[in-house]
């Protein structure tokens, strides 16, 4: 426990608790808290661990850098595949879905508890999109599971490189472009705003000339400084953004869009 | 009992009194007056713009930039016989290629253009840093965002310098424009067979990855705590108040780990600035040391091999194998004959 722990440990403000009035599962176990979705991410987890575990021991590759556990083949449909034949995969990524979902409902608790604001399980949700666009809705659209992604270190690695070539040439997806411009920009921010802090903490001067500090500094630097506040908004925004471009760069792909390149062949009538 | 008291607001500081370092600087002053645009603060952002410091070093840095800029557009226009609709309109095709070989370009058109963008460029962004430097020193700043920057500046040089002069041609590096850029891209992965097998590159976007996750949960973070003063960091690493506790209670009783409003920020340092050192080395291995990342993948058994076809294909030899959707995989290859 850290010093201060005690005081913010309190029981209530739970789901259970709010349906049936008392929480039987609303305590902590060393570090973590527990909780009704706590109970329901394990439990998933550990049945997508044992199916991950057969799986790889079927596939009789000690090297688990090589395993690929594979989406269904594309005779299988929107349907069930035998189990060694995509329906490991097609089980995996249910429970994997489940937990992450729980995961997110267990940190609403947390925020409830500490009484803070819901930003980390609504980001989180936006990642959780990312996931369920690629391994549901975009397999749901083009009707067949076959479409996922596979499962596995190089496995994946290969499904990316192919799926790429499949649309011709991925760099001319231009949600592709936003968002990788997103994940460089999110780089870039993050290291302004460390080196900001790690820059300037503990220099013996008052807190309030440290930060001016820092705000004269940006403004001197490039003309603008966003603030204290400000600097975790354009964050959190900026990585809502990057996740809503990986989103829209999969999911156009196939559904709506065959070939990246011939995209572009295109002509505006008042442009000529 | 421990402190549970929200931070009370810090109000802002007036402006920095000129020191000896501004004094000395040749063109060290500050420009414009303060503009507020209040409807920043509808968004939590400092509603100040503007005040920007001149110096010697931004000044040049500018100058540098605005002359490549200049020349780029020429270029552009050039390519375009002169038209400057066409130029709007094709902008993305616009393409100012690199010269072979490592001398000096025949013409400006065969690389000249090139060759005065990378050195203007070059110009720009090493007076950027000692801009940066110069301004870490006179705000008594540890040169943390110099180092990053010049990180950033090392991965560049990597791509447009380092890389093609150990390659022994200039045509390594990317041509400059938008198309160009990507494709660029596209072909080097190819050309080296599949970058993705490249494990700097995997590191990369690891670090890449990891910077846009970090960015979601310490904003987030930091966003659903502002309310008790957890955003106020510099203050809180020195005396943590309640909303710093709450941060750092979230992510222990979430996933039983918890950083601090210090070590906070070096995880998201050493992750951004991970990212353009792992891709530096990824980029200067390219060429120069393996050859070809899916045969290095093979040998060193972390990839599986999708068919008979590439290590004869990679190593030059005109007889490959039949491929067939049924050909079975070519077992036993021995190691080390991966062509680099």
């Amino acid at each position: 426990m850290l010093s201060f722990e005690g005081v913010y440990r309190k029981r209530g403000g739970t789901f259970l608790a709010d349906v049936l009035g008392d929480d039987p599962l609303d305590f902590w176990a060393g570090r973590f808290y527990v909780g009704v979705f706590g109970v329901v991410t394990i439990s998933a987890t550990i049945l997508g661990i044992l199916i991950i575990a057969l799986s790889i021991a079927a596939q009789g590759d000690g090297d688990l850098a090589r395993v690929t556990i594979g989406a269904p083949l594309r005779q299988y449909g929107l349907g069930f595949a035998p189990f060694y034949q995509g329906g490991n995969w097609e089980l995996i990524i249910l429970f994997a879905t489940i937990a992450f979902v729980s995961w997110a409902l267990r940190e609403v608790e947390i925020c409830r508890k500490l009484d803070m604001g819901y930003h980390v399980p609504i980001m989180f949700s936006f990642a959780i999109s990312a996931f369920v666009v690629l391994e549901i809705i975009r397999p749901l659209l083009l009707g067949c599971w076959c479409e996922g992604f596979d499962l596995g270190f190089t496995g994946h690695l290969t499904w990316v490189s192919n799926t790429g070539f499949k649309y011709m040439n991925f760099y001319l997806n231009p949600f592709h472009a936003y968002g990788v411009l997103g994940f460089f920009l999110t780089a870039m921010v993050l290291a302004m705003h460390g080196s900001a802090i790690l820059g300037t903490y503990n220099t013996n001067a008052d807190p309030s000339v440290e930060t001016a500090n820092v705000d004269n500094f940006w403004r001197d630097y490039i003309g603008y400084s966003i603030g204290e506040l400000g600097i975790h908004v354009l964050g959190f925004w900026l990585a809502i953004y990057t996740l809503i471009m990986s989103d829209l760069c999969i999911l156009t792909s196939g559904p709506w869009v065959k070939d990246w390149v011939q995209f572009w062949h295109f002509s505006i009538p008042w442009f000529h | 009992m421990a402190t549970v008291i929200a931070r009370p607001s810090i109000p802002p500081m007036e402006f920095p009194a000129p020191n000896e370092l501004d004094r000395a600087d040749l063109l060290g002053m500050r420009i414009g007056v303060p503009i507020r645009v209040p409807l920043l603060a509808r968004f939590g952002m400092s509603t100040q713009t503007g005040v920007i410091w001149l110096g010697t070093w931004g000044v040049l840095s500018t100058f540098f930039f605005v002359a490549g800029l200049a020349v780029l557009t020429f270029a552009g226009l050039q390519q375009m016989q002169g038209n400057l609709p066409l130029l709007i309109k094709y902008f993305a095709n616009v393409q100012i290629q690199p010269p072979e070989g490592l001398g000096m370009a025949p013409s400006l058109q065969q690389g000249g253009f090139w060759q005065i963008n990378m050195i203007l460029w070059a110009a720009s962004v090493t007076c950027w840093a000692f801009r940066c430097y110069e301004r870490c020193v006179r705000f008594s700043w540890r040169p943390y965002l110099f180092f990053a920057y010049c990180a950033a500046i090392l991965l560049t040089a990597t791509i447009w310098l380092y890389r093609p002069l150990v390659m022994g041609s200039w045509a390594e590096a990317p041509a400059l424009g938008l198309n160009s850029d990507l494709d660029w891209a596209q072909n080097f992965s190819v050309l080296w067979g599949n970058l993705y097998y490249n494990p700097w590159h995997m590191l990369a976007i690891f670090f890449l990855f990891g910077s846009t996750m970090l960015w979601g949960m310490h904003g987030a973070t930091i966003l659903a705590t502002a309310a008790e003063g957890s955003h106020q960091e510099v203050a809180e690493i020195k005396d943590m108040h309640s909303g710093s506790h709450k941060s750092m209670l979230f992510w222990r009783w979430t996933m039983g780990f918890n950083a601090n409003p210090k070590t906070i920020h070096d995880w998201l340092y050493w992750f951004s600035v991970g990212v353009v050192l792992s891709s530096a080395i990824g980029i200067i291995a390219t060429g120069p040391i393996v050859k070809d990342w899916y045969v290095w993948g093979v040998d060193h058994g972390w990839v599986q091999q999708y068919g008979p076809i590439t290590r004869s294909a990679i190593n030059g030899s005109p007889q490959i194998a039949p491929v067939g959707i049924n050909a079975p995989a070519q077992q036993g290859v021995p190691k080390g004959q991966g062509g680099y």
